[in-house]
């Protein structure tokens, strides 16, 4: 134990002080940065060295304080809840939205939706069945049945470019997917060799997580970490980033809502043999399921299950109006044939096909044959057709109706999942964010601390000033 | 539980308070400016069911009430003809008599009696052409010009009329027939009540007794004033349909306002309680985001 060693130990204790001090800067300075996790200075006394031989003398003291390292205050468990709580929460909010959106083109209930339509294009057929035979309720009829058909083919055209965007949509969220991953796994690198080579990687750490919540908001992707520091993430099961490779995945299947059916879209890895990817949640998750086709039970996907909605709107009409309009006759007595046509190809939706089958109001075929030729009664019996239990109206009702109660259940269950989300994060909040009292406290502790650390350097200088410069001069 | 609070939690916290609050006020402000309590269907997917349900029946009420408003325009103008046809045929009954006096009468005044009975066979004829907006209201779903038509040249009658009925739907399963049954008004061919006067004229201007015609008038007239009663029945059911219509039809649109609209004081005060819980919002968040630990040491 030299005089000089309490120098030495008073120095380590000034940088120990400072360096702590910087931590809390930082701190400081990163207090509203996003994403940034709380770091503090992690001290430990410096033992003494131990006794050169069996005689030496003096006390063994300390030798002071050092930094062995600037800890990252995060929780991996918080971290991975509120994951997986952005994942449901991300997932049930594209179904909402969608659904919302979906809703928004229907227009109903209003004087303007296909309800109203059809009710003024059954109303038609009565004023024409008051008055057979005149020009001015025939073209009404006409006229109200070319609306009530722009009507349908609007809604159909709606829900078609929908699901148009929500493809293209799907196909620059699957870029993104891949870009960060290819970011994860940039990061990955770094992050190991900075950890090997003994550095502070708290930041690129910090940057990695922002990434891995993206990854998990959009594909409900879950992250392990692994021994060397690096982070596997994984979309169901199958590893999309693992240390620093990214695998990539792309979107494949229709481009057009027509052809969905037969070549559903869906997302698959690039490397073949991992197949299909099973998404565990996320808004593609979600906008995957809106993109997929009709099936039996009516659970297909919403746009294709809204089009088909309106296709058999469209069947309907077309059947039940024909079936009693190819029945009457025309005032000239010609025997009225279809009223409306779906077109001969296949190919072409029905609500896209539904049009006129003649646009001349005389073709109107309102009396039953045998009567007189202003006789009006076809006309009244498809009139009709509006009040029957399985008319195109109730279809209609019911369509609409069934939206309705999905978007409401839709949107309660996103709202439900957002909180717990928002719950999450504030747990996860609570263990990393930077609380400003805490970091003055600890400014003032470590200011403290360094000024002691200066006194006791003054010290010793006093004493050995008192040593060197007063000693020896006893009677001068 | 959450042991340690940061002022980010704090700003997140007031933050999603007070985007919550204004979320609610604009929906109130929404509904109390438009005054639709359902703007879309998820708002009450239940209403909706309802409100399309009365929007249709709303529509196809007021569709029978024009159907009925024209019908009662026919049996009018069926019932005015038959009421001037009756006029028309007890003056011919009155010749008809004076006529079989036959012996007061020279050829003269026979042939001014014939006269006259032409005339009014003339005036029955026209009632019986009858029209409404350009429709032989006697001559069924025909698309001929006039019920009845007399040849020039041989003095015979035709009968246009077809086998069909003019029908108007006033309620959903409920139709009226609103044309005049002129078959069985006036009688067709021979036996029709023109060709009875065209006879009856004939017979004095040739002298004939001519009193055997009165019974067969009286026939004609019975058949004319019992179709009146049938008229008269049917407008009848169409006013009675009407009123019931109308009362319907009030209820249907209070239903509907019942089930859109926004109970307005109702609206205004939630609107009240949740600026008020808007204005606590912001206080709160401003008097949290103030204060830190640097505000009291130096």
């Amino acid at each position: 134990m030299t005089s000089f060693s309490t120098l030495s130990t008073a120095l380590s204790a000034l940088t120990t002080q400072r360096a702590a001090l910087d931590v809390a800067g930082q701190n400081v300075a990163n207090v509203n940065t996003v994403g940034y996790t709380r770091q503090r200075a992690e001290t430990t006394s410096v033992s003494a060295i131990a006794s050169a031989s069996r005689f030496s003398s003096g006390l063994p003291v300390g030798q002071g304080v050092t930094v062995t390292g600037v800890s990252r205050l995060g929780d991996i468990f918080a971290d991975a809840r509120v994951r997986s709580s952005t994942s449901l929460a991300s997932d049930l909010l594209s179904r909402a939205d969608s659904l919302t959106r979906l809703e928004s083109t229907i227009t109903e209930p209003s004087d303007k939706g296909v309800g109203a339509q059809l009710a003024q294009f059954w109303a038609s057929w009565q004023d024409l069945s008051n008055n057979p035979g005149e020009a001015a309720p025939a073209q009404v009829v006409l006229e109200s049945a070319t609306m009530l058909s722009d009507a349908i083919r609007a809604g159909y055209q709606a829900v078609d470019t929908q699901w148009t965007e929500m493809r293209t949509q799907v196909s620059a969220l699957v870029t993104e997917v891949n870009t960060t991953a290819n970011g994860i796994a940039e990061l990955n690198g770094s992050i190991r060799s900075v950890t090997v080579s003994g550095g502070n990687a708290n930041e690129l750490m910090d940057k990695r997580d922002m990434l891995i919540l993206r990854m998990s908001e959009l594909t409900g992707a879950t992250a392990r970490p692994m021994e060397d520091g690096t982070v596997t993430v994984s979309i169901g099961g199958n590893p999309v980033v693992s240390g620093d490779r990214a695998y990539g995945l792309h979107l494949e299947g229709a481009t057009k809502m027509t052809g969905a059916a037969s070549d559903v879209p869906l997302l698959a890895w690039d490397r073949t043999s991992a197949g299909p990817v099973s998404l565990d949640g996320g808004t593609l998750a979600g906008m995957i399921a809106a993109l997929a086709p009709a099936n039996a039970t009516g659970t297909g996907g919403m746009l294709a299950e809204a089009a088909r909605a309106y296709d058999s709107l469209a069947t309907s009409l077309t059947t039940k109006v024909n079936a009693i309009h190819s029945t009457g006759v025309t005032t000239t007595g010609a025997p009225g044939g279809d009223f409306y046509t779906l077109g001969s190809d296949p190919a072409v939706p029905p609500s896209l096909a539904l049009t006129l089958a003649s646009t001349d109001y005389r073709n109107i075929a309102a009396a039953t044959p045998g009567n007189g030729a202003f006789d009006g009664s076809v006309a009244d019996r498809i009139a009709q057709i509006g009040t029957a239990v399985d008319s195109p109206d109730r279809d209609w009702q019911r369509f609409v109706v069934d939206l309705g109660v999905n978007t409401q259940s839709a949107v309660r269950s996103a709202t439900v999942a957002e909180s717990a989300r928002s719950t999450a994060e504030q747990i996860q909040l609570a263990q990393t964010s930077v609380d400003i009292d805490e970091e003055t406290i600890n400014m003032l502790a470590f200011q403290r601390a360094y000024q002691g650390a200066a006194r006791v350097m003054t010290t010793v200088d006093e004493m050995l000033d008192t040593l060197i410069n007063r000693t020896g001069v006893v009677g001068r | 539980m959450i042991t340690r609070i940061t002022h980010q939690m704090t700003q997140r916290t007031s933050l999603e308070n007070i985007q919550t609050n204004l979320r609610a006020m604009s929906k109130l402000q929404g509904q109390a400016s438009s005054l639709r309590r359902i703007e879309k269907p998820s708002d009450d997917p239940a209403g909706t069911a309802q409100a399309l349900r009365l929007r249709s029946e709303s529509r196809a009420l007021s569709q029978y009430d024009r159907n009925a408003s024209d019908g009662a325009a026919w049996l009018n103008t069926v019932d005015t003809a038959l009421t001037t046809a009756s006029t028309q045929l007890t003056r011919a009954r009155t010749l008809a008599i004076q006529g079989a006096n036959s012996g007061t009468m020279n050829a003269q005044s026979r042939e001014a009696i014939a006269q006259e009975i032409e005339a009014a066979r003339d005036a029955l004829l026209g009632q019986a052409n009858t029209t409404y907006l350009g429709r032989a209201v006697f001559a069924g779903t025909s698309d001929a010009g006039a019920a009845f038509d007399r040849d020039a040249v041989t003095g015979t009658y035709t009968y246009n009329g077809s086998a069909g009925t003019v029908e108007r739907r006033i309620a959903e399963d409920v139709t009226v027939r609103v044309d005049g049954n002129g078959g069985a008004v006036f009688g067709t061919g021979a036996t029709s009540v023109f060709a009875t006067l065209d006879r009856l004229a004939a017979d004095l201007r040739a002298g004939a007794d001519v009193s055997g015609y009165i019974d067969e008038i009286d026939a004609h007239h019975d058949a004319i004033l019992q179709e009146t009663a049938t008229i008269g029945a049917r407008t009848n059911q169409i006013d009675a349909q009407l009123q019931a219509n109308a009362s319907k039809k009030l209820a249907v649109k209070a239903d509907i306002s019942a089930v859109e609209d926004v109970d307005l004081a109702e609206t205004l005060v939630n609107l009240q309680a949740q600026e008020v819980a808007y204005k606590a919002a912001l206080g709160a968040t401003s008097r949290v985001l103030q204060p830190t630990l640097l505000d009291f040491i130096r």
